[in-house]
């Protein structure tokens, strides 16, 4: 590459460091100065004889010359190609010296709008710089260069504060570990240039003065008091920042054509929540309103009005009323001449619901006249179904679909937004938490759609800003408070010291199983150490064994012990799921259906997911689920995306328990038989093998044997006791007792689910009578011998 | 260096900055002219007032002359208002024409401002013709 001359004695350096030079304090004194020289000269001319005065007048113009030189000029000299010291930003160039080293750079940078900028939305701050900068003047060739190039890439008229930040850190040697540490790559950088000249613009633009008309705007147009009092006028107050995105680009222009045209003068804005309708009908009306924007004569200074179904309702409570109050509202917007009526989410005024009514019969004939502008702006959804039941209405409207924003998109939004929210709550929010929160609300929220549903995120994370800063981890925390799950890597030392014991605290509930319990608490921790595929399940897992063996319980212990409660287990009982048209059940909407399997992940998606007994459901409701178990995904009635990815999914079946049985007792180990058997599985046409292949482990459960139901009777009288202690009472059980409720309790073909119930029965019956007859009193140890177990257990026997 | 920084303020100021007073003088002509919707109120000179009695009226011909005569008087009291407020905006206007042009000569001749003051010293002209 060339090497790049740095002409610290250019002219343009010189105007540069003279601009420095005179900074504000000292251009004030100019101005002091002149004024001072002013009245000094007037004061000498008309009061005294001396014509010294003169020479004072003249010498006025000097000061205002150097101050108006330093404002048009000094502190922003133009640009020249070809060299560095050209294209340096006046601030840069005038505080670098004579004999520039990188140090130096960074401590002019540090100065700078852009390196300021650069220090607030990325943390990448001048002691940071000045750690990987040297003090050697030939350093700074490679940061020129560096430099040049990327003011290029950014489209960048300078190479500014924050052209040269990127700049710093493209000539260090460890770069990329040094951006992976912030979590950033070098296109952040770049994006973090471009936000940085946007600010700028948006900032000159809003300098602008907005020409709307003046005072003799409105002459010509009628009066609209029914319409301001129960509408919302947008073009007041235009000159916000509203962003202008490709896509919205588009539909302005749309909107513009429909209207100037002498076509059909209404548009219907159709789109999910959250894309944007509302924001381009405010673009729309600003547009309309500035005199210096291109738009048709026939539609300059024309007023958008939004009028909000709920205060007309409010206002008019009866079908005949609101009909009148809406044709007198239309009809003096008819007679205005300059209203376009904007009815935001249209479908309350065509259809009979709580807080809308269906206006189709005063509305259609004026869509269809053209004799009122009008715009819509509707869900997808509502549009399709109104349109189902009125043709004519759809026929009527011109369409104008709006769709969500794309990734860059959305960024530009949030930076452009974002200026109101950091004003209005006095943070500063970084690039990260952008970033973060356009992640993190494609995963979790799901009532809106893009640009609105990353703001949304964005705006609640404001909430969370530590010292003043609305970081990524701002926005995390606004997730896991609001939506209830755990992103990123586990940092609390109770949690580690939970992940780290999963199996103990799992085992406290359930005995035995080991296999099973690890390979549960291993994906739990992969997923918590953020080694997992984010774009899957936390873990998808088959368990397969007789009934009565821990399956159930293992989830509901996973629940208990890691996702905060029993009540974090989404638990569908397949069973009930075994005709086609159950699918419709299991993705239904959260409204009709809170306990479809979509609205209670919607709800809550940090939790166990049970399929109980999965081999139970029909064919069609499995296939359904294979996206959620490969993808983690799942698509409500809605067709909304429902999210699975923070989800443990369990599936339980008893297939081929017999079988397992069998193999165990033959002697046979699990290991050998897992594959064998679930080869059996398919060729008998239990599962399909598609199917199979889902789960990241199929894990068979073996029938427990007496030692360990032994233990099952101890941690069903430790539930005992928990339940007992409410009345200051425990239990002590003999172990031949023990013994003997496992004698009477077990079931090779039930598991251990007798064993509860046989417990249960001997120590509650036992315990009822004891407390009846007066024996016990608070404080007292009940002990149970073998003899009082085998009394109630042969007399049950004999009644039975 | 001296001498090449002088050199560019004269530059400045007779090419950028001059074009830059010209712009910001015809800016605000222009926001004093939106202001007083000059070309708008041109336009709709003779349009009725408000759009009061400017519907159309069926009914007999008494009725109709009724409504023409409303819609005439409706006209000549928007016109009166609207040139009243052209008149008003065109004497603002002319002052700040004249503020602009003034603006505009001052900056052209402040570079010269101390020779002229030299040379009004050297002349031992006093103001005292004004005491």
């Amino acid at each position: 590459m060339d090497k790049v001359a740095f002409n610290s004695h250019s002219l343009r350096a010189a105007k540069s460091r003279l601009g420095v030079l005179l900074s504000n304090p000292l251009i004030l004194l100019f101005n002091v100065i002149t004024i001072g020289l002013l009245f000094g000269s007037l004061s000498v001319l008309l009061l005294t004889d001396m014509s010294i005065g003169w020479l004072l007048v003249g010498f006025t113009a000097i000061p205002i010359m150097i101050a108006e030189w330093h404002r048009g000029e000094l502190k922003s000299p133009r640009s020249i190609e070809g060299s560095v010291d050209g294209l340096l930003a006046g601030d840069i160039l005038g505080g670098l010296g004579k004999n520039p080293t990188p140090k130096t750079v960074v401590k002019a940078v540090a100065r700078s709008h852009g390196g300021i900028f650069f220090a607030n939305r990325f943390g990448i701050t001048s002691g940071f710089l000045d750690n990987i900068t040297t003090d050697q003047p030939a350093d700074c060739e490679p940061i020129w260069q560096s430099a040049l190039k990327i003011r290029e890439e950014a489209g960048s008229e300078f190479v500014s504060g924050a052209v040269l930040v990127v700049a710093i850190i493209d000539s260090y040697s460890e770069r990329d570990s040094l951006l992976a540490h912030m979590k950033l790559d070098r296109d952040d950088l770049l994006s973090g240039i471009r936000w940085y000249e946007h600010v700028r613009i948006l900032i000159n633009k809003s300098k602008r003065p907005l020409r709307t008309g003046g005072i003799a705007r409105d002459f010509a147009f009628g009066y609209i008091p029914m319409l301001k009092r129960f509408g919302q006028n947008l073009s007041e107050n235009t000159g916000g920042m509203h962003v202008e995105l490709e896509a919205h680009q588009k539909a302005l222009d749309q909107l513009i054509d429909s209207f100037g045209s002498g076509g059909s003068q209404n548009a219907a804005l159709i789109g999910a929540a959250g894309v944007g309708k509302s924001t381009i009908v405010r673009a729309f009306a600003e547009r309309l309103m500035d005199a210096d924007a291109k738009v048709p004569a026939n539609l300059k200074f024309r007023q958008v009005f939004m009028l909000d179904s709920s205060s007309l309702i409010s206002a008019a409570p009866g079908r005949g009323e609101l009909e009148g109050l809406i044709m007198h509202i239309l009809g003096e917007a008819q007679s205005a001449k300059n209203i376009i009526i904007c009815l935001d989410n249209a479908q309350m005024f065509f259809e009979d619901a709580v807080g809308s009514v269906d206006l189709s019969n005063v509305l259609l004939p004026i869509l269809e006249s053209d004799s009122l502008r009008i715009i819509l702006t509707m869900d997808e959804q509502k549009f399709l179904q109104i349109g189902q039941r009125n043709a004519g209405l759809m026929n009527a409207l011109n369409r104008i679909n709006i769709a969500p924003a794309t990734r860059e998109e959305t960024l530009t939004v949030m930076q452009d937004q974002l200026l109101f929210t950091e004003y209005k709550r006095k943070v500063t929010v970084m690039y990260q938490a952008l970033d973060e929160a356009y992640r993190l609300s494609e995963r979790y929220i799901h009532e809106l759609e893009m640009p609105g549903r990353a703001f949304k995120l964005l705006e609640s994370a404001a909430g969370y800003a530590e010292n003043g800063l609305v970081t990524g981890n701002s926005v995390q925390q606004a997730v896991e408070q609001t939506v209830g799950v755990k992103i990123g890597v586990a940092h609390g030392e109770q949690e580690r010291d939970t992940l780290l014991n999963l199996e103990d605290l799992i085992h406290k509930r359930m005995i035995n199983q080991t296999r099973a319990v690890q390979v549960v608490s291993d994906a739990l921790r992969r997923a918590r150490a953020g080694v997992r595929n984010e774009n899957r399940p936390i873990g998808t897992f088959l368990f397969l064994g007789p009934t009565g063996v821990g399956k159930t319980e293992l989830a509901k212990a996973l629940g208990d012990v890691y996702f905060g409660g029993e009540d974090r287990l989404i638990r569908l009982d397949m069973n009930e799921y075994v005709r086609s048209e159950d699918v419709a059940r299991l993705i239904a909407d959260g409204a009709d259906d809170p306990n479809s399997l979509t609205a209670q992940a919607m709800k809550q998606p940090f939790s166990v997911v049970l399929f109980d007994e999965i081999e139970k459901a029909h064919p069609q409701v499995l296939t359904t689920l294979l996206q959620l178990l490969d993808e983690g995904i799942l698509r409500d009635i809605k067709n909304r995306e429902v999210s699975f990815r923070d989800a443990i999914v369990i599936a339980t079946s008893n297939a081929g328990a017999d079988r397992i049985r069998e193999y165990i007792q033959r002697g046979y180990k699990m290991k050998d038989f897992e594959k064998q058997f679930t080869d059996e599985l398919i060729s008998s046409n239990q599962f399909k093998p598609e199917f199979l292949n889902r789960f990241d482990e199929i894990v068979i459960f073996r029938p427990l044997d007496k030692k360990e139901l032994l233990q099952v009777v101890d941690l069903i009288l430790v539930g005992i006791n928990k339940q007992m202690a409410l009345q200051k009472i425990s239990i002590n059980v003999a172990d031949d007792a023990k013994e003997f409720l496992v004698e009477k309790g077990y079931d090779p073909r039930l598991g251990a689910r007798p064993m509860r119930r046989v417990v249960q029965r001997t120590v509650e019956n036992t315990v009822a009578k004891q407390m009846l007859g007066g024996n016990v009193e608070p404080g007292t140890v009940i002990d149970i011998t073998l003899d009082e177990v085998r009394k109630i257990l042969n007399d049950d026997d004999s009644s039975a | 260096m001296v001498m090449l920084l002088l050199t560019s303020l004269f530059q400045w100021w007779y090419g950028d900055g001059f074009r830059e007073r010209i712009h910001i003088n015809s800016g605000r002509l222009e926001n004093i002219i939106d202001y007083f919707s000059f070309s708008l109120l041109l336009k709709t000179l003779f349009s009725p007032y408000r759009q009061i009695s400017a519907g159309t009226t069926q009914g007999s011909l008494e009725v109709k002359m009724r409504a023409m005569l409303d819609k005439l008087f409706s006209r000549v009291i928007g016109m009166v208002i609207r040139l009243m407020i052209l008149i008003v905006g065109a004497i603002v206007i002319g002052v700040l024409v004249t503020y602009s042009l003034v603006s505009i000569i001052t900056w052209a001749i402040l570079p010269i401002l101390p020779i002229v003051g030299v040379i009004l010293m050297g002349t031992g002209w006093t103001l005292e013709w004004i005491r």
